[in-house]
């Protein structure tokens, strides 16, 4: 077997798709790394306020989409809200393992209670119906291009213009970007931590909404599991691009999320079983050897020091 | 007759731990003043200054601006109380553009109202900080950056200013320019307290010098007193 | 108190837990029996990992790694010989044709979870923090992904059964003894007392010529070791193990039970073992109804949403732990004063 063969069956379709999946992981990356800059914690929790704006979406089902997805925005900001005012705060002198064990009990916690929720119909899973028929494709010069991978980055690509925009051209954005870099200075100049935070919070709250709308259209059952999968291999994405700055952040997870979809449409199955082991190894490996992440500056950074 | 003062310690003692940094420390500082700290490393001096801007815990004593105690209060409160603090070692930021540091400073102004104006006098009053404007702060020179910090903290329009050792580690030439920015700040009439190592520039400098040893304060002298070096000597050593 | 009469001490308060638990299963009906049994599995389980997260300071999501391949190798080697070539068809012929005895394959389940741990140790000791925390992470994936796919060393997706269910409360007693001892010596030796230095300050530790890597190397082998015993008696407990039943929620769970008990010390990876087993029992029964003066009944799930509350409140309020992140110490009194 060489290598030409998987590299042959790389067509339009995949190619496509994999940019689909890489916008969502980089949206995905981004409400990770933004809450990771302020607050220097890695929001383990991260999935389940996709998960839980999924399962808004399914349980709304019968109402007009405009109102549904509304709803999914203001449950997973409420959520979100939640977990910074009564997880974050009160661990923001913690060492970063106990924040890093914490985050991880809240995602199991959210999980089990979005289970004990679904079950009370007896099944697992329910069903968002109303935007499915963006999942239906077009034919654009001869590739079948789904109309959600065609919103998907378009929405990203606005999404992600309209932060950079927000982070360099407003003055909350230049105190969140003083912020991460040195909290005690930007404080110590009159930079007003509570609102910094509520910001960040709030941004990675409206990210996670969009990408609990675009997955489910792809994806219309809904289980407690919802996005896990995802929000694991962005996380490693992230910190494999290196997580103390938002564009390698942003970076890492786009790759990840890229690399994830060829590969996955350019092997045949039965190839890809051991696939995650091979992706997880190339993670353990490039952490070796670059511990701030693949894109970071050389040197001594926050990754390594605990 | 004496203006009220715009800051007033008493009794201010730090302790880190088990590590008294400050013990039993009054002063005051009337408006328009220039007032010099000096003495040896680590006699307080820092401590003293982050305490008075809610960046140190205070164990006994009061802080007052203006008549108003800063009891409790966090930096970014102080901060937007009317003092300002010029770290040591600038603390700028090397990722940000000069302009975008420079804009930093506005955060603790109390009234946004003529902080472009305000803008636009920092960069006159600094015309190599206008120079750089559009740089990356990390490019600039550790003299340069020590005059954006000054400008920093004076576009936040703060009642008192204050500096923690802005000629460290700075060469002889540049430790000029910025006596020379100190002096035109003091000639706009700004509250001043600058702690410095350089004890007999400061005390000719200031219009009184507060030395510290050991957390507590020794001495206090006028410019007359800066060639007296032996009492400077004997007040480090005691 | 001389030192060695505290050493004692400290070492008499987890052992005697662990023999108080193993004794109840005298008093208990078989259905009770099982689950104290899982305490005290769960007791050797946690114990291994603290080994290396306690000491080190050194996040580890990785260590059920080498509780599952101690758990697979023991299952594997201990199902009688003539079942085995039909369950598990596709097994190298060194494990499909031999079958050994049940403590031999407790043995070979440290061996093989040390040799892990040493493989899987000698590259990434050198991280720490995050970076730590994913590099462990994705080895437990890997784990679990070989595991899961590799028909020649195991069952793969399907359940490994038939496993002789040898963990009665004499070896799960005993067994919980021998790795709260292992852990309990270790973590007074010089090597032990040399990790510990590193958690607090690594820079600190390599100034004073601490061989950081090296440390947290020997306290991550032994960790595997003691893990993959765990991962044996686990196996030989239940009788049939998956790859989903040594993954991400027993890591979620082993996390647990040390942070609630007190990371940092033996006691209280002892004592959280013990209570988080106990409040999931009480809760498990909850779920089937209980009557506690009155009958409650919590819908299925509630036990695991009721831990991760218990988790989070316990690391939010109380980080070091029900114990403080201490051993037991008696109070002093010295000879002479009033």
């Amino acid at each position: 077997m060489s290598l030409a063969i998987p590299l042959a069956s790389i067509d339009a379709q995949t190619l496509v798709d994999a940019l689909g999946l890489g916008a969502v992981y980089a949206l995905m990356a981004v409400g990770i790394g933004l809450v990771f800059g302020v607050l220097r914690l890695v929001n383990f929790a991260y999935g389940q306020l996709v998960m839980a704006g999924a399962y808004t979406l399914a349980y709304t089902s019968d109402w007009p989409i405009v109102a549904s997805i509304v709803a999914c925005f203001a449950v997973v900001i409420m959520l979100s809200s939640l977990m910074e005012r009564l997880v974050f705060r009160p661990l923001r002198t913690q060492s970063p393992a106990v924040m890093l064990v914490t985050t991880f009990a809240l995602a199991f916690l959210l999980q089990n209670i979005a289970l004990l929720i679904d079950l009370r119909d007896n099944t697992i899973g329910e069903a968002a119906a109303s935007i499915a028929p963006l999942n239906r494709a077009i034919v654009i010069g001869g590739v079948d291009v789904r109309k959600i991978t065609i919103v998907t980055l378009i929405v990203a690509f606005c999404a992600l213009t309209a932060l950079a925009l927000l982070l360099g051209r407003t003055t909350i954005g230049l105190h969140m970007r003083a912020a991460a870099t040195d909290f005690r200075t930007a404080r110590m100049l009159g930079v007003r931590a509570d609102r910094v935070i509520s910001t960040a919070v709030l941004l990675s709250a409206l990210l996670a909404a969009t990408v609990a709308v675009i997955l489910t259209v792809q994806f219309p059952l809904v289980t407690p599991d919802f996005a896990l999968r995802d929000t694991i291999v962005v996380l490693v994405g992230v910190v494999v691009g290196g997580i103390d700055r938002l564009w390698t952040a942003t970076l890492g997870g786009f790759a990840i999320g890229f690399a994830s979809g060829i590969i996955n449409g350019a092997l045949p199955t039965e190839n890809t079983v051991y696939l995650p082991s091979v992706l997880f190894a190339l993670v353990i490996l490039v952490l070796l050897i670059r511990p701030a992440g693949l894109f970071a500056r050389g040197g001594s950074s926050l990754v390594e020091r605990v | 007759m004496t203006a009220d003062p715009v800051l007033s310690v008493e009794g201010l003692s730090v302790r880190y731990g088990a590590v008294t940094a400050v013990r039993d420390l009054s002063f005051s500082i009337t408006p328009g003043e220039i007032v010099g700290v000096i003495g040896p490393n680590g006699a307080g001096k820092s401590s003293t200054l982050h305490a008075i801007m809610g960046l140190a815990p205070i164990s006994a004593g009061t802080v007052r601006l203006r008549g108003r105690s800063l009891a409790g209060s966090v930096a970014e409160d102080v901060a937007r109380s009317g003092i300002a603090l010029v770290p040591e070692g600038r603390r700028i930021f090397a990722e940000l553009t000069v302009e975008e540091n420079l804009r930093l400073g506005l955060a603790g102004r109390r009234e946004q109202a003529g902080a472009e104006a305000d803008i636009e006098a920092a960069y006159d009053l600094f015309p190599i900080v206008r120079e750089f404007r559009g740089r990356h702060a990390g490019a600039l020179s550790g003299g340069q950056q020590q005059q954006l910090a000054i400008a920093r903290a004076l576009v936040a329009k703060p009642d008192l200013l204050l500096l923690d050792e802005p000629s460290l580690g700075l060469a002889p030439k540049i430790v000029d320019v910025v006596f020379e920015v100190l002096g035109e700040i003091r000639r706009r009439g700004v509250t001043v307290v600058l702690v410095e190592q350089r004890a007999q520039r400061t005390v000719a400098f200031a219009d009184r010098s507060l030395l510290i040893a050991n957390g507590e304060l020794r001495l206090t002298m006028t410019p007359s007193d800066a060639h007296d070096t032996e009492r400077m000597v004997a007040a480090y050593l005691s | 108190m001389s030192r060695h009469a505290r050493a004692l001490v400290q070492l008499a308060a987890p052992v005697l837990l662990v023999i108080l638990t193993g004794l109840a299963c005298g008093l208990a009906g078989r259905a009770t029996e099982i689950e104290i049994l899982s305490a005290l599995v769960s007791v050797s389980t946690v114990v291994a990992v603290y080994v290396f997260v306690g000491n080190s300071g050194v996040l580890s999501f990785g260590q059920i790694s080498f509780v599952a391949l101690g758990a697979f190798t023991s299952g594997v080697m201990t199902i009688p010989l003539d079942s085995k070539a039909g369950v598990l068809p596709q097994l190298f012929p060194i494990l499909r044709d031999h079958t050994i005895g049940n403590v031999p394959s407790l043995a070979l389940a440290a061996l093989v979870g040390g040799a892990a741990a040493l493989l899987v140790g000698i590259p990434l000791m050198r991280l720490s923090g995050l970076a730590a925390g994913i590099a462990t992470f994705a080895v437990l994936e890997i784990t679990h992904n070989l595991l899961r796919e590799w028909t020649a060393i195991g069952p793969g997706a399907t359940t490994l059964a038939l496993v002789p269910e040898t963990t009665d409360a004499l070896q799960a007693t005993l067994g919980a003894i021998g790795v709260i001892v292992a852990a309990f010596a270790y973590q007074g030796s010089r090597l032990g007392r040399k990790l510990r230095a590193t958690r607090e300050d690594p820079a600190a530790a390599a100034g004073v010529g601490i061989n950081v890597h090296r440390e947290r190397l020997w306290g991550f082998v032994l960790s595997g070791a003691l893990s993959g015993f765990a991962g044996g008696l686990l196996v030989h407990l239940l009788g049939s193990i998956t790859t989903e039943d040594v993954y991400l929620e027993l890591t979620f769970l082993t996390l647990a039970m040390l942070v609630v008990g007190g990371s940092t010390s033996l006691l209280g990876a002892v004592v959280g073992a013990l209570l988080v087993s106990g409040i999931d029992t009480l809760l498990s029964h909850a779920e089937d109804g209980i009557g506690i003066g009155f009958t409650v009944n919590l819908p299925s799930g509630t036990r695991l949403v009721a831990l991760g509350v218990l988790m989070a409140a316990m690391l939010v309020l109380r980080p070091t732990g029900v114990t403080g992140g201490r051993e037991l110490s008696l109070p002093t009194w010295r000879k002479g004063e009033a």
